[in-house]
Parts: C-alpha cells; sequence; structure tokens
C-alpha cells in the first residue's frame, strides 16, 4: 500500500526523482537506497525505546500473568490461575477496582468547575492573564510534593482545612480526613483536583477562543440570550476539549500513583487503593510479579476500553492525530 | 449588548485564586515558624521567623545530591528526546515502504501508559543491569511519541521548495535537517524541551522502582524517603518541600507562555 502511493507522492515532496530518464536510473537507485538507509537509522533509536519499554513490555505482561513466576525458580504454566484468583477471591483487587472508577469522578467536577473559569477568565477583566497564571500553576508541580502540602493541610489536629471548618462552627471535633474510610478518598479527590483543574481550565479556554465570535453576535442580533447562546453556542462547540479532558481524566484515575502513595499509600484499610498502587505493593512490595502482571493486563484492557469508548463518544475527535499523508 | 458588572467575576477569581496559592503559604509559612509546628490553634501567620528547619534539612539529607542527580537525568532525558525524537520525526516526513505500519505502531505505543508496563520495564532494566543508575533512570523516557509526531507537524509545514532548493545546491542531508529543518522548528525544539523536563523532573514511580542506593535519589524520591523516615513529625520536611518545589515553580514562572503551550499539546499523552 505504501509503495503504490509512493511515486504519487514523491513528485510532491521528492521532487524531480520520480521521472528520472532511463539512461540515469542505476544512479537514481543507488540515491533512493541511500534516502532508504538513513530514513531508517534515523527511525531505529525510537523505535528501540519503544520496542524496549511498551511493545516488549506489555507482551510480557501477559506472559506473565499465565505463568507461576519468581525470580529464582523456572516458570510454569499457571493457566488462568491468577486470573481466577483475583477475580474470585481477592476482595482488595475489586476494591482498588472500584476505587478507580470513583476516581474518575475527578474528571467531570474538574470539567465543570473549569468551565466556569474559561469563562471568567476569557471574558475582559483586568488581570486575567495573572488569573490564569495562578490557577494554572500547580498543574506542572512535582505531585510528590503536592501530596505533602495537602498531607500537611488535611492534619487532624493542626491542618488549615481542620482549622477553618471548626472556627466556622460547622464541624465541632477535628476530623482526620485521611485515616477516615469515609473521607480518605474524597480527600484525596479533591486534591487531585485541586491540582488537574488549571489544566483543564486552559485546554477549555483554548477550545473557547477557537469559537467564531460571529455566532454569538448573530445569536445576539437574533434576541438569544446568553443563557441559550452558551447551552446553545458555546457547549457544543467546546465538546472536543471537554472530551479531551476527559480522557487525561480518565488517564490520570489510571496512573495517579505519586498523589496515592505519598498521601495515603493506598490506606485506611485499602479505602484510596488504585489498581495501580495495588499493582505496584502486589510487585514490589510482595515480589508477586505473576500476580501483579495479571493486575495489570486487567488495568491495560479496561483503559484501553474506556478510551475507546470516550473517543467514539466524541465522534472519533479527541485525541486525533493527523496522519493523513 | 448591555454590560455586566465584572466584580462578581473578579470575587470568583479571588477566591479561585486564593484556593490555588493559600496551600503553598500554608507550607512555606510552617517551614518558617519559629514555635512547635503542633501547636493548636494554628497562627496563620508565621510565628517568630527562623531558618532552622532548611539548615535541619540540609544537614539531614543530601540536597545537592538529590538535585544533581535529578538535574543529571532532566538533561539527558532532553538530550534524548530532542535528537531521537526530531529524527524520527524527520523520517515520518518521507515516504518509504512500511511508513504506515510505523506510523500506527507509534499510535498504538501511545495507548500504552508507561504505568502498565512497570513490571516488565523493571525486569528489562534488571536484565540489561542498569538498576541503580543514571541511562536506567532516564532510558525509558528517552522518546516521548507525542513529541515526534510534533516534530512531524512542523518538518511538514517547512515549505518543500525550500528543501528542494538546498537540494538542487547539493547541500548534504545531514545539513539540512541540522541547518535548514531543525532551526526552523523551533516551537517543537521548545514543546519537547519543556515537556520532557516536567515529566522527568517529577518522575516518582520509575526512581522508585529501580533506585537502590540514597546516592542515587532524585528530588521527589528523596522527598518521600524523607516523609517515610520522619513522617509530618518535623518542619523540616515543609522546609524540603519548599526547597523541592522552589525550582520548579522559577522555571514555570519564567517561562510560563512555553510551558502552557508545550504541556497543551502534550495533552495527548498516552
Amino acid at each position: 500500500m505504501a509503495t503504490a502511493s509512493t511515486s504519487s507522492h514523491q513528485s510532491r515532496i521528492g521532487g524531480g526523482r520520480t521521472v528520472a530518464p532511463s539512461a540515469r536510473r542505476g544512479l537514481f537507485a543507488r540515491k533512493r537506497h541511500r534516502e532508504l538507509a538513513l530514513i531508517w537509522v534515523l527511525l531505529i533509536p525510537a523505535l528501540a525505546i519503544f520496542l524496549l519499554y511498551r511493545v516488549i513490555p506489555l507482551l510480557w505482561n501477559v506472559v506473565l500473568s499465565f505463568q507461576f513466576w519468581s525470580p529464582t525458580k523456572p516458570s510454569e504454566w499457571a493457566g488462568l490461575y491468577h486470573y481466577e484468583e483475583m477475580w474470585v477471591y481477592d476482595d482488595v483487587f475489586w476494591e482498588a477496582l472500584t476505587n478507580t472508577f470513583k476516581y474518575m469522578l475527578t474528571a467531570p467536577i474538574a470539567i465543570i468547575l473549569a468551565i466556569g473559569l474559561a469563562l471568567m477568565v476569557n471574558s475582559r477583566i483586568r488581570g486575567r492573564t495573572v488569573y490564569r497564571t495562578i490557577i494554572f500553576m500547580s498543574y506542572p508541580l512535582m505531585v510528590v510534593a503536592v501530596g505533602i502540602i495537602w498531607r500537611w493541610l488535611y492534619d487532624e489536629n493542626v491542618g488549615l482545612i481542620n482549622y477553618l471548618l471548626r472556627s466556622l462552627g460547622i464541624i465541632d471535633r477535628p476530623i482526620a480526613f485521611l485515616e477516615t474510610f469515609a473521607t480518605a478518598l474524597p480527600s484525596v479527590i479533591a486534591a487531585a483536583i485541586w491540582q488537574i483543574i488549571g489544566f483543564f481550565m486552559i485546554i477549555l479556554l483554548t477550545g473557547l477562543q477557537n469559537i467564531p465570535p460571529n455566532l454569538y453576535e448573530a445569536a445576539s442580533i437574533d434576541g438569544a440570550s446568553r443563557w441559550s447562546q452558551f447551552w446553545r453556542i458555546t457547549l457544543p462547540l467546546l465538546r472536543p476539549s471537554i472530551f479531551l479532558c476527559f480522557i487525561i481524566g480518565i488517564i490520570a484515575s489510571f496512573t495517579s500513583f505519586d498523589l496515592i502513595y505519598v498521601m495515603t499509600g493506598g490506606g485506611p484499610g485499602h479505602a484510596t487503593e488504585l489498581l495501580i498502587t495495588y499493582i505496584y505493593k502486589a510487585a514490589f512490595t510482595l515480589t508477586q510479579f505473576d500476580y501483579a502482571g495479571a493486575l495489570t493486563v486487567v488495568m491495560f484492557v479496561l483503559f484501553v476500553g474506556l478510551a475507546l469508548i470516550a473517543n467514539a463518544l466524541a465522534g472519533g475527535e479527541a485525541g486525533k492525530v493527523d496522519i493523513a499523508d | 449588548m448591555r454590560r455586566y458588572p465584572t466584580w462578581p467575576i473578579h470575587l470568583a477569581l479571588l477566591l479561585t485564586a486564593c484556593v490555588m496559592l493559600v496551600p503553598f503559604y500554608w507550607v512555606f509559612k510552617t517551614s518558617i515558624t519559629g514555635e512547635n509546628i503542633f501547636s493548636y490553634p494554628p497562627s496563620l501567620l508565621p510565628v517568630d521567623p527562623q531558618p532552622f528547619f532548611y539548615v535541619d534539612a540540609w544537614y539531614a539529607i543530601p540536597f545537592p545530591r538529590f538535585f544533581l542527580n535529578s538535574v543529571i537525568v532532566a538533561v539527558m532525558v532532553i538530550v534524548a528526546n530532542l535528537f531521537i525524537n526530531a529524527a524520527a520525526g524527520y523520517a515520518l516526513t518521507k515516504n518509504f515502504a512500511g511508513k504506515r505500519w510505523i506510523i500506527l505502531l507509534f499510535l498504538a505505543c501511545m495507548m500504552i501508559p508507561f504505568h502498565a508496563t512497570i513490571i516488565p520495564a523493571y525486569l528489562i532494566t534488571a536484565k540489561l543491569g542498569l538498576l541503580n543508575s543514571y541511562l536506567g533512570l532516564g532510558l525509558p523516557a528517552f522518546s516521548h511519541i507525542i513529541c515526534i509526531f510534533i516534530f512531524k507537524a512542523s518538518f511538514d509545514a517547512i515549505p518543500p521548495s525550500l528543501i528542494q532548493a538546498a537540494k538542487i545546491d547539493g547541500v548534504p542531508e545531514r545539513d539540512i535537517m541540522l541547518k535548514i529543518m531543525l532551526p526552523l522548528a523551533k516551537p517543537a525544539v521548545a514543546t519537547t524541551i519543556i515537556l520532557s523536563f516536567i515529566w522527568s523532573w517529577n518522575d516518582f514511580l520509575w526512581p522508585l522502582i529501580i533506585v537502590r542506593d540514597v546516592e542515587m535519589q532524585t528530588l521527589p524520591l528523596g522527598l518521600s524517603t524523607f516523609l517515610a523516615y520522619f513522617e509530618d513529625t518535623t518542619g523540616a520536611l515543609y522546609a524540603f518541600c519548599t526547597m523541592v518545589l522552589a525550582p520548579g515553580l522559577l522555571v514555570f514562572l519564567l517561562a510560563q507562555k512555553e510551558f502552557i503551550q508545550g504541556l497543551t499539546s502534550g495533552a495527548r499523552k498516552g
């Protein structure tokens, strides 16, 4: 397929090479060979890295998950043993799975708040760039440090949050947010929202600025209220940006290792355990690499499934990369 | 159109700005507090400010070493990303047999989060004998697929006539890439530097898995180890935390336009 299209494209990119006179064909063939060699030499480093750290690990995970494997013994075929154990006996797996889904709530909440913020920092008010910077600032920061900051804010005795709630009379005894089963996960989610909201705001702001202003002019000439302009113009045209945020949120629920590790370590009990923290523990604390491999396969299948569904809902627009050639 | 008053917007944004900034302030305040950090009620302003916690942190941990480790890994990752991704992006502007498959492979790899590869990645790194080494820390991040596509897009935007003219003048392929295309792809270079810097600088899970010795720890790992040893019992933790955050914040504020732009175009990272 690629060879068939080569000649037509070459006339655009490669210039005169396509119509080589037969007398000089040998020279051009040699040049073409050299160019091909160069192309592959340029591609090889990237391919090697992806082979080594993406493709092989993915396949190896699958193999591991069907084996009894430990660093010291030769491996044995295990069939579906690990999957059965996970599905039938492992309550922690189900808890981690549920928590991973709950953690995805970060996305819709953060998106709704971020739409509000994006609309506000998009209006013509003084100091809007300063607001944008301040709200975005938390996003590129080191998650480990952010986790420590939030632990301290949630502190039972002298944390700012307990102090404020007590001073305002909302609660009369301090809450150990991160050590209580009911509050641990929501507290971590709040911290995650705090960190990602500025990023969502910027993505949505870019979306807002790409909406042609004459749509609003036409709508207001027709007498549409601001409210209906928002619902009929802004929201539909923001859809690709919203879905992009949504996909980022889904990815985050599978990769938010740092925040959980620092803030709660998955506890209390397994109240804040996500699949990724559970995989880490199974592999590197309990050295059950085979079982952790099976967990990873489940996580990956789930991740790809959700990403494809979200992409389909977005009309195939979100996360689109231009491959048209 | 009727003008709406702007003060409610200012109020809402000021409140949000407070919510975003107060956590930083609270940790900074704790790190310079002179009294017991556990006295209740906590004071809103630092009482009797002093730098003792910073001195504590400085002597308790090899901060310069952690910082240096982070810098070494980040520089390695940035340089590798620039060369590898620019090369691959350039190759993808050409036509060759199998190009579609390569692009599909890259796109498929984008769907594999690094987190789903940690166990075999650890085993592979161990087999290569790179555990606990700078190269091992950096290697998995030596190429980010999104940056390849960013380079490809910016190379594609360069008018073909320019390249053709250079070819007619007999400029060798290598110089076409290094002296003509790379300078014209400056935005892609900036984006690649920023993305690979942030992802390397903040990376925690990978160092946590493969680093064994204290001397090889990067800043996030050092910080979490400190937390594991001392829990929340000392103000030095917050001094350390501030010391870790400060360089990142500074870099962000100095290049915020590039940061925001780079991170937005890197949003599709898998």
